[in-house]
């Protein structure tokens, strides 16, 4: 009873102090997420800089300074079933300057071998299990870095009820998200690395990255400005899926003789410590 | 006496962009902080080559380090004088600087393809290994270097002769009449035997131990199937060794029992270096960016720190100590007030630090207060009628007559809940 009533007081408090009161931040995983020291926010200048030159300095960086356009090869794992094929189309028009290719029984080393050569400069595989997608590496070449995610909820443009045919080729805007930790900040610039660096506006075509809990949420729209200008209309395009982090590796792929700069198989329960713990 | 437990030790990392750190690490866990990590060079100069893929000692009272670069640098680092001494350019061969290492005046570097050439005032030779991993001189007598790598497997060298001393011999053939892969991504002369006994680790996931007097075969061989070895280090025990592996494992390995020993837990990526303090603590660098420390026996994780870039050699000063450059003033600073507040009472000293650790005051004092707030909710109806006394005594007397009742209370208390209990016990053996 007591309660009750306390909820009328404090709602007409509300009502009192009106709109002008900043809402406070609810509580979270997110918001109450375990302090990281290796996020870039909360580092002194000396670490900020060192930082920075760790990134000017790694395999990445030649594309973050527009020497190179990125090419992609896209391949699947032996006999992909109707929905990855679909998927990897999709995939191909979403990133320009990309190829899709059927595996040919042929090994992931040479793959990046014969990629190499052909001046391709990322390959992605997407796997398959029981006619579902659920498979992501990402090799940037020509040396490194390997990420392995694991996709979930993959959902192509039929079964989003969209036409393929809809997504224009036009080169899109990428937008990374919440990508925070230096692990983050390595997997996001892969991610954006697979795209032109250079958006072409006209197409109103945005690819998003979202991270959150250490999940990538991907969505493609095609966005409108409302006449105002003020805000934009949203459509989204398909396909969507489901990004999480299984390990990064240095160099190319080379699960068993590679370095791994960050893996999580086989101590999840060590490294999961906690809820409000995330990676990413 | 109370100190001795406390100690500090300084410790060297080079990492993948060229940085070069140093730490001092302290085992009282409070005073680690990021001020006790220093950088050595000058990030900004840093380019793209300047990976530092080799880091050794240059002389036994570990004064002098050797740093071996991507880009073929040889630098010799001073940590009295804090400052590069001398650069060579190690230009014979393709590939990074993979080992390094001093004999008397002389000055050895391996290169990638596999020459090691060595270094002195007079003359200069060069030596044709095949293609390497890694290169390491012998602590005992450095007469000797071995070196491994890909398909390329042991070899024992003595400075001065074109043909190696030693060249292991692979394990025969498996079940399936097939050949054993090689790959020697580390080695490790064990001390104290005189370069007779060498340990190996691969990227095949084995570790091999070999000795030179006995047969060109390993003398003990423990396998780790799909666990790739990155490095080796010599423990601290007889015939033992540590291992790190590229999915961020640590074990130890007994090669007398010939089967791992311990495991050390916590990297996230693949470990590049070891280093053991002979006080028995474990110091690994891995590609996760991180320094570890653990407890050689308990296998504790003692200390982690983030240090910004991908790491690639540890090396841990044991012989002496270098102060650390900046913060050396607030050092002695601290030291200072240390020293001025140490003379009070050594006593007193003993029983605050006892206090502090526990957690049972904090109770105490909670229970204080609570008590304190229940006596004053007793006392109003009982005291009404000799207020007039307790205002006729002196402060103090009330103090004194406060902290006794609380006591008294106190004791009430503990009797309470003892009797609880002895309640509860019973109840449990009615029910039971």
């Amino acid at each position: 009873m007591a309660r009750g009533k306390d909820k009328k007081k404090r709602k007409l408090e509300k009502k009192q102090e009106g709109d002008d009161v900043p809402k406070k931040v609810p509580h979270t995983l997110e918001s109450l997420r375990e302090k990281d020291e290796t996020m870039l926010a909360n580092v002194d200048d000396e670490e900020k800089e060192e930082a920075q030159k760790d990134m000017e300095l790694d395999e990445l960086s030649s594309y973050f300074q527009n020497s190179y356009e990125p090419k992609v090869l896209i391949t699947y794992s032996d006999n992909p079933h109707n929905k990855t094929r679909i998927f990897g189309k999709e995939l191909m028009r979403i990133i320009p300057n990309s190829l899709s290719r059927y595996r040919q029984r042929s090994s992931v080393k040479r793959i990046v071998q014969s990629a190499i050569r052909e001046s391709y400069t990322d390959v992605i595989i997407v796997n398959e299990n029981q006619k579902q997608p659920n498979g992501f590496l990402l090799i940037h070449l020509p040396n490194g870095p390997t990420a392995h995610f694991r996709l979930s909820s993959c959902k192509i443009t039929p079964e989003l009820r969209k036409d393929y045919k809809e997504i224009t080729t036009h080169r899109p805007e990428v937008i990374l998200n919440n990508f925070s930790t230096r692990l983050g900040l390595t997997v996001g610039r892969m991610l954006g690395a697979l795209f032109h660096y250079e958006p072409q506006f006209r197409g109103r075509r945005a690819v998003t990255f979202h991270n959150q809990r250490d999940y990538i949420f991907f969505r493609h729209h095609r966005y409108e400005f409302t006449p105002d200008g003020k805000r934009a209309k949203l459509r989204e395009l398909g396909p969507r899926f489901t990004l999480k982090l299984i390990s990064l590796q240095q160099g190319t792929f080379d699960s068993k003789h590679g370095d791994y700069e960050w893996i999580i198989a086989g101590r999840r329960h060590l490294m999961e410590t906690s809820r409000r713990r995330f990676f990413l | 006496m109370i100190l001795s437990n406390e100690w500090e030790f300084d410790i060297f990392v080079g990492s993948r962009i060229g940085s070069f750190k140093h730490i001092k690490y302290h085992t009282d866990p409070t005073k680690n902080s990021k001020k006790r990590v220093e950088n050595l060079v000058d990030i900004k100069s840093l380019q793209k080559d300047d990976t530092i893929t080799s880091m050794v000692w240059g002389n036994t009272e570990q004064t002098e380090i050797l740093i071996g670069k991507k880009n073929q640098q040889i630098q010799i680092y001073n940590t009295q004088r804090a400052e590069f001494t001398k650069t060579y350019t190690a230009d014979f061969g393709t590939g990074d600087v993979v080992g390094l290492g001093r004999h008397k005046r002389k000055l050895l570097a391996a290169v990638a393809s596999g020459v090691v050439k060595i270094w002195s005032k007079k003359e200069e030779t060069t030596v044709e290994t095949g293609k390497i991993d890694r290169m390491r001189v012998c602590g005992d007598d450095t007469t000797l270097f071995a070196t491994g790598g890909e398909e390329n497997d042991l070899k024992v060298w003595r400075i001065g002769e074109t043909q190696p001393v030693f060249i292991a011999k692979n394990l025969p053939h498996d079940w399936l009449q097939l050949r054993q892969p090689v790959w020697v991504s580390d080695l490790a002369f064990m001390p104290g035997e005189g370069g007779h006994l060498l340990a190996v680790c691969s990227r095949h996931g084995y570790v091999r131990l070999y000795d030179t007097r006995a047969q060109r075969r390993p003398v003990c061989n423990v396998n780790f199937p799909g666990m790739a070895a990155t490095c080796i280090e010599p423990g601290l025990d007889e015939r033992q060794v540590l291992v790190g592996f590229g999915r961020g494992q640590v074990h130890q390995v007994d090669l007398r029992k010939g089967r791992p020993d311990k495991g050390y837990k916590g990297c996230a990526g693949a470990v590049t270096s070891l280093a053991l303090h002979p006080r028995r603590m474990l110091v690994t660098v891995s590609l996760d960016r991180h320094l570890r420390v653990h407890s050689l026996d308990t296998k504790q994780l003692l200390y982690k720190q983030y240090l910004t870039s991908k790491l690639s050699s540890v090396l841990v000063q044991t012989e002496t100590s270098t102060p650390l450059l900046k913060s050396s003033e607030v050092d002695v600073k601290e030291e200072l007030e240390e020293t001025e507040s140490q003379p009070v009472d050594e006593l007193d000293e003993l029983f605050d630090s006892m206090e502090t650790v526990g957690e049972k005051p904090r109770k105490k004092h909670v229970s204080n207060e609570s008590v304190a707030s229940d006596n004053a909710k007793k006392m109003k109806p009982s005291t009404e009628g000799s207020t007039d006394v307790d205002l006729e005594d002196s402060l103090e007397d009330k103090d004194d007559k406060i902290l006794k009742l609380l006591k008294s209370t106190e004791k009430q208390k503990r009797r309470m809940q003892k009797k609880k209990k002895e309640k509860k016990a019973r109840s449990v053996f009615h029910t039971a």
